[in-house]
């Protein structure tokens, strides 16, 4: 179709997944911070860590709304910056690295929790991550259907068609798949 | 926040409907209170928040892995030196006698029909990624939905009233010919196919030659097959128009 897509546009795609789009966002991007992260002491793997995190930052930013871009040209700008300042994070920590083991000391805490915001914060990190390791690993049924669902955003009918199943067992599946992903999540924990 | 509780699947369906904004004012206004005097609903709803934002997270991120294994080659390797001469004779004498072997069984296989030819290389064009969005667009992917589902007459008869509406478009006029020739229609596929090679975008032009290529092949006109496939760059046309020339 039109490949000029306006800011607005490519915005709205971002929120609801394209893949055209994501992968456009993700292939145009890359090596400019292959460049960057090679040029300060990193590796071609280093690059690609600390680019997807920063590009899962920005994809979150996006969907919150906490990042407007004016035009796609600052998106890519932002995606950069990102990457850039994550990297130079990761170089200062570097050294100190292996004394913060926040995963494990959180373990011990969450009997006791308190009224702590950052407490509740750390919790929520942890329980996230939680969830994306069950998701991993969840059967691939249940994490095709999850993903029709969550990520490509498909209506209902559509899967279900997909699935050739009706409505009322499609829901149903997506129900059960999300109590399976809760109880590998506990496990997990 | 404890993650242990147990939640039926209206009250799950319930609370999705929140987060995805999906309520009506009266619900969205029930809810609200609800959230505001229940602080263990309030956690429930965090809780399937995370689990949705957990399950979209990774999703993205196992697609990242596929866009970094798909990155365009930023440099082409240069060629490697010809290693012929690391080669002993032991292993000349056996390139020697595949290239004998194929050779014969290259003569024993030209009877195969321009048909066989068409058969080995035609797939369909796979089609785009198909998402679930309120724009204009909707029929468009709704019906590319269908044609990924090998649904061809009713992908057709979803997107020509849309060419009607926009007849240059190149991307309906390379899936709707596209569509044709997977349904074995490749006289029609010819006139859509022949449409997106004499329009300004070229996004499917190499894609468009490639395949009317293959609908002349099919249609044993060899002659335009050639013509059609010498205009598109891919590797499978040089491979085909070499089958041909023999």
């Amino acid at each position: 179709m039109n490949t000029k897509t306006d800011s607005t546009q490519i915005i709205e795609l971002i929120k609801i997944n394209d893949e055209g789009v994501l992968k456009t966002l993700y292939q145009s991007n890359f090596y400019k911070i292959e460049a960057f992260v090679l040029k300060n002491s990193g590796t071609t793997e280093h690059a690609k860590d600390i680019f997807q995190e920063a590009f899962i930052a920005v994809w979150k930013n996006v969907k919150t709304n906490k990042f407007q871009p004016q035009n796609n040209h600052s998106l890519n700008g932002y995606l950069y910056t990102i990457s850039k300042n994550k990297w130079m994070d990761y170089l200062r920590s570097k050294h100190h690295k292996k004394t913060v083991v926040t995963s494990k000391l959180n373990h011990f805490q969450i009997s006791n929790t308190d009224s702590l915001d950052k407490h509740d914060d750390i919790l929520k990190e942890n329980r996230l991550q939680d969830i994306m390791e069950a998701f991993k690993n969840l059967g691939l049924p249940c994490k095709n259907l999850l993903t029709k669902f969550y990520f490509e955003k498909k209506s209902m009918n559509t899967i279900a068609e997909e699935l050739q199943l009706d409505a009322a067992s499609t829901r149903n599946k997506k129900y059960r798949c999300m109590q399976k992903l809760r109880e590998l999540a506990l496990k997990d924990n | 926040m404890n993650p242990d509780y147990n939640i039926t699947q209206e009250e799950l369906e319930y609370i999705e409907r929140y987060i995805t904004k999906n309520m009506t004012f009266e619900e969205l206004a029930a809810f609200e209170e609800k959230l505001r005097s229940n602080p263990d609903f309030k956690n429930q709803v965090d809780d399937i928040k995370t689990m949705l934002l957990g399950i979209e997270t990774q999703a993205l991120k196992e697609k990242l892995d596929e866009f970094h294994k798909e990155l365009p080659e930023t440099n082409t390797p240069i060629e490697e030196p010809s290693k012929i001469r690391y080669l002993n004779i032991k292993k000349l004498i056996a390139i020697a006698a595949v290239f004998v072997i194929s050779l014969g069984s290259y003569w024993f296989f030209n009877k195969e029909s321009h048909t066989n030819l068409y058969s080995k290389y035609y797939s369909p064009d796979p089609g785009l990624p198909t998402t679930m969005s309120s724009s204009d667009n909707f029929i468009f992917y709704d019906a590319m939905v269908n044609y990924k589902r090998k649904d061809y007459n009713l992908a057709i008869s979803k997107w020509e009233p849309l060419l009607i509406k926009k007849p240059e478009n190149d991307t309906l006029n390379y899936f709707i010919g596209s569509a044709y020739l997977a349904n074995d229609k490749e006289e029609l596929a010819m006139t859509y196919l022949q449409k997106v090679t004499q329009l300004k975008e070229n996004t499917f032009k190499n894609e468009a030659y490639y395949y009317l290529g293959l609908a002349y092949l099919k249609a044993k006109n060899i002659e335009l097959a050639k013509k059609y496939l010498n205009l598109s760059t891919f590797d499978n046309s040089k491979e085909i128009l070499s089958k041909l020339k023999e």
